[in-house]
């Protein structure tokens, strides 16, 4: 989901890059103020680590083959500040090293895969872990978070794209988030299996309130709150605008029931909410939140299942295994 | 060194290497914003600035091949994306456009990568007072990407001499766990590393 | 005549309670050039991680470590840090920098020389290692032997009184081993070697000291200490072969 240089123009480029500096600049507060300092060089680490990590090829079908994306997993090891500091981390060494992502666009890609990826499913899998407790909970919420973040970011990159004209929404949005629905599915299961693994060896580096790991886990609700809104700014800048059907469809309803100053097009009876007037973002509007829940309960149900049989393993492991 | 491709060229001994590393950076992204900004009534333009490129990617010495080697495993997403934008009306141009523009903003930050040692370029960051955090994180991630990468190599080998089924879900079984292998080692690593700062006096 | 180094009665236990250190006590003369042998877990490496300071996580009660005249506590880790000279097990651990120049720089700058005399350590501790005219190298593109050398190097430019190192030869080929062992012989500094490599002890330590479990069990002589076939089988150690092939003529 790299962006690379020539895509966005230059009012989407200086916006993303005000909000992924917004963002970096909280989540160097926060770290700034509570990694314990034997902690540092932890972040240059795991940055290592993330770009060591997505080198790793998950064959999938054919010659094809995914790889780790790895913004939730970041987070979910070291809380979503770390985690923005680290992702950012790899994606400017991915820009400045291998021109992978653009220099211009580094704002979009640090806004759509630290912010969006790495905070935004952090949250996701924070609830999840609170709701159901143990390993289980913790593997649950990481295979939605990461599925939903993966997808949520690459709608936003979408409207980036199509913000800037380079690619009309109706086009960009149904490839982007379709392909990204499926990525979404391997960044998921690939995100479970090593945590699972991790949890496996070392329990404690997932526990967020052990004494291994007092400041990573325990965000304090300001710079939380602070990248609610970034995102929140993000979303309404580049998603919102596209995502129109919803405000026709209450216009409608409100002109169909007698509201709104305009001749009602239908009599004084409420007429049926969804008037098709204009069919192609209707029908993708539809087909997108089918999609969404089809996925989200597919993925859950996968995840409740792999996590179910992974939680439950003996302690005794295979032969074939560590 | 197996990662060495990462860095190969970066401290070959031409003209061009021998810039400064703040210019080198300044007139990159100089080219970039250029390339990006140019109106489309003036998008011929781009071709004198492609040829600026390409004659100091002769000076460099950094081999052609690597750098269209580069170029060609980037192009793909670039083409993948670009391709949606024929769908639309005038498409064929804005995909030329699209392409023309990417492919020298690419080949701009890929000579400036291979002229310039990325410890030259953190000096540079460090000169631009970018926070001290992001420069030691930047500067550990550099450092022991290498190690990383190796140690990852070394295991799937390990694994890979262990393994008789070739089925999915087994093998993506094998590669996370080296991945979760490879976190913990990389916080390990990281503790004695903080270790090894503080014998040297570190405050 | 104050110790170079004094050791007194020194425990300590891991986190979770197993006993590491039970009661070490010796000392080392200025000049001196000890070997610590024993078999793994003996506690070597907790042993030289205690000469300066980053062992125990809490300090608390009297120092048992004296480092010349300070006692290793926290008020002198600044200075206790700059006389004693660590070299850690894994080099990649230490050379934590972009560049050899930057990570042989990093003791001097923290120690808050000027910039030109910071160069001028670098060059002269480069010189002394052999690698002068490395200081642009990136360390991914070092051999395990000239790792070692610029960790070296980077203590060396600290000016320490004390050399304390954790298994130096180790992974290293036999050229990186005797380049390294003839680059010690010429460091006269007071220097307490852990290590498995018997023949380094022979050829550069004339004393011993043996670990088992967390104690000291033999301090002496090394000949003597390692031509005793019995006492190297119970610790788990072999009589070097250099001991082994005595010729009369």
């Amino acid at each position: 989901m790299h962006i690379p240089d020539g895509f966005l123009d230059v009012k989407t480029a200086v916006a993303t890059g005000a909000l992924a500096l917004a963002g970096l600049g909280v989540a160097l507060r926060q770290v700034g103020r509570s990694l314990p300092r034997a902690r540092m060089p932890l972040l240059g680490l795991s940055a290592a680590f993330v770009f060591a990590a997505q080198m790793l090829n998950f064959p999938v079908a054919g010659g094809t083959s995914g790889h780790l994306i790895g913004g939730l997993l970041t987070a979910a090891l070291l809380g979503p500040s770390a985690a923005v500091i680290v992702v950012s981390s790899v994606l400017f060494v991915q820009c400045f090293l291998f021109a992978d992502g653009g220099i211009t666009t580094l704002g979009a890609n640090i806004f759509n895969m630290a912010l969006i990826g790495g905070v935004g499913g952090w949250v996701i899998y924070r609830l999840f872990s609170r709701m159901c407790a143990g390993l289980t909970g913790k593997l649950i919420g990481a295979a939605l978070a990461a599925w939903t973040s993966t997808v949520v970011a690459s709608i936003v990159c979408a409207g980036e794209l199509a913000a800037s004209h380079t690619i009309t929404w109706r086009l960009v949005f149904p490839a982007m988030a379709g392909v990204h629905a499926l990525i979404g599915v391997g960044e998921a299961i690939i995100t479970v299996l090593v945590l699972s693994a991790i949890a496996k060896t070392r329990p404690e580096l997932l526990e967020s309130s052990s004494s291994s790991t007092p400041d990573f886990g325990q965000e304090r609700i300001g710079p939380l709150i602070a990248f609610g809104l970034l995102i929140s700014l993000g979303l309404a800048l580049f998603v919102a605008p596209f995502a129109s059907p919803l405000p026709d469809g209450l216009d409608k309803t409100a002109r169909a029931l007698g509201f709104g100053s305009k001749a009602a097009e239908t009599p004084a009876l409420p007429a049926p909410i969804v008037d098709y007037k204009m069919p192609g973002i209707s029908s993708e509007a539809i087909a997108t939140a089918i999609a969404g829940v089809a996925g989200t309960v597919v993925v859950f149900g996968l995840a409740w299942m792999l996590a179910g049989s992974i939680a439950r393993r003996p302690k005794a492991l295979p032969a074939n295994d560590p | 060194m197996q990662a060495d491709y990462l860095d190969r060229y970066s401290r070959l001994d031409s003209p061009l290497h021998r810039q400064p590393a703040g210019g080198k950076v300044m007139v990159a992204m100089a080219v970039v914003v250029i390339a990006v900004t140019l109106p489309r009534a003036h998008a011929i333009w781009l071709a004198p600035l492609a040829t600026l490129l390409i004659v100091l990617a002769l000076v460099s010495q950094v081999p052609l091949r690597y750098l269209g080697q580069r170029m060609l495993l980037l192009e793909p997403l670039v083409v993948g994306v670009a391709v949606l934008s024929l769908l639309q009306s005038g498409g064929w141009q804005v995909f030329v456009l699209l392409i023309s523009r990417t492919s020298i903003c690419l080949l701009a930050m890929l000579l400036l990568a291979n002229t310039t040692p990325f410890s030259d370029l953190l000096r540079v960051l460090r000169r631009a007072h970018l926070p001290g955090l992001i420069i030691t994180t930047l500067m550990l991630m550099y450092r022991y990407l290498f190690v990383l990468v190796d140690e990852s190599i070394r295991m799937k080998r390990a694994r890979a001499a262990r393994t008789f089924a070739h089925k999915r879900l087994p093998l993506w079984r094998n590669t996370a766990t080296i991945i979760g292998q490879l976190f913990i080692r990389a916080s390990e690593r990281g503790e004695r590393i903080f270790a090894a700062m503080c014998a040297r006096g570190w405050q | 005549m104050t110790p170079a180094l004094d050791v007194r009665d020194l425990h300590y236990r891991y986190p979770d309670g197993t006993e590491a250190l039970g009661g070490i006590s010796f000392s080392l003369a200025e000049g001196e050039c000890v070997g610590l042998i024993g078999p793994n877990g003996a506690g070597k490496s907790t042993l030289l991680l205690h000469l300066n300071g980053l062992l125990p996580e809490r300090p608390a009660g009297s120092a048992c470590v004296h480092v010349g005249d300070r006692p290793v506590a926290p008020e002198h880790f600044p200075e206790i840090r700059r006389r004693v000279g660590l070299l850690f097990q894994d080099a990649n651990d230490q050379l934590f920098c972009p560049t050899v120049f930057e990570d042989v720089a990093f003791g001097p700058q923290q120690l808050g020389l000027s910039a030109a005399e910071t160069g001028q350590r670098v060059r002269e501790a480069l010189a002394k290692v052999g690698l002068a005219g490395f200081e642009q190298r990136p360390p991914h593109h070092l051999s395990a032997g000239e790792k070692r050398r610029v960790c070296l190097a980077g203590v060396l430019a600290c000016q320490p009184s004390i050399l304390a190192l954790d298994e130096p030869t180790s992974s290293l080929d036999p050229r990186g081993r005797r380049e390294l062992k003839q680059l010690l012989g010429e460091i006269p500094l007071t220097k307490l070697i852990a290590t498995h490599d018997l023949e380094l002890v022979v050829e550069r330590c004339p004393r011993v000291i043996v670990m088992a479990h967390g104690r000291i069990v033999a301090d002496g002589p090394t000949q003597q200490l390692l031509a005793d076939e019995a006492l190297m089988l119970k610790y788990d150690l072999e009589r070097p072969h250099i001991l082994q092939h005595r010729h009369p003529h």
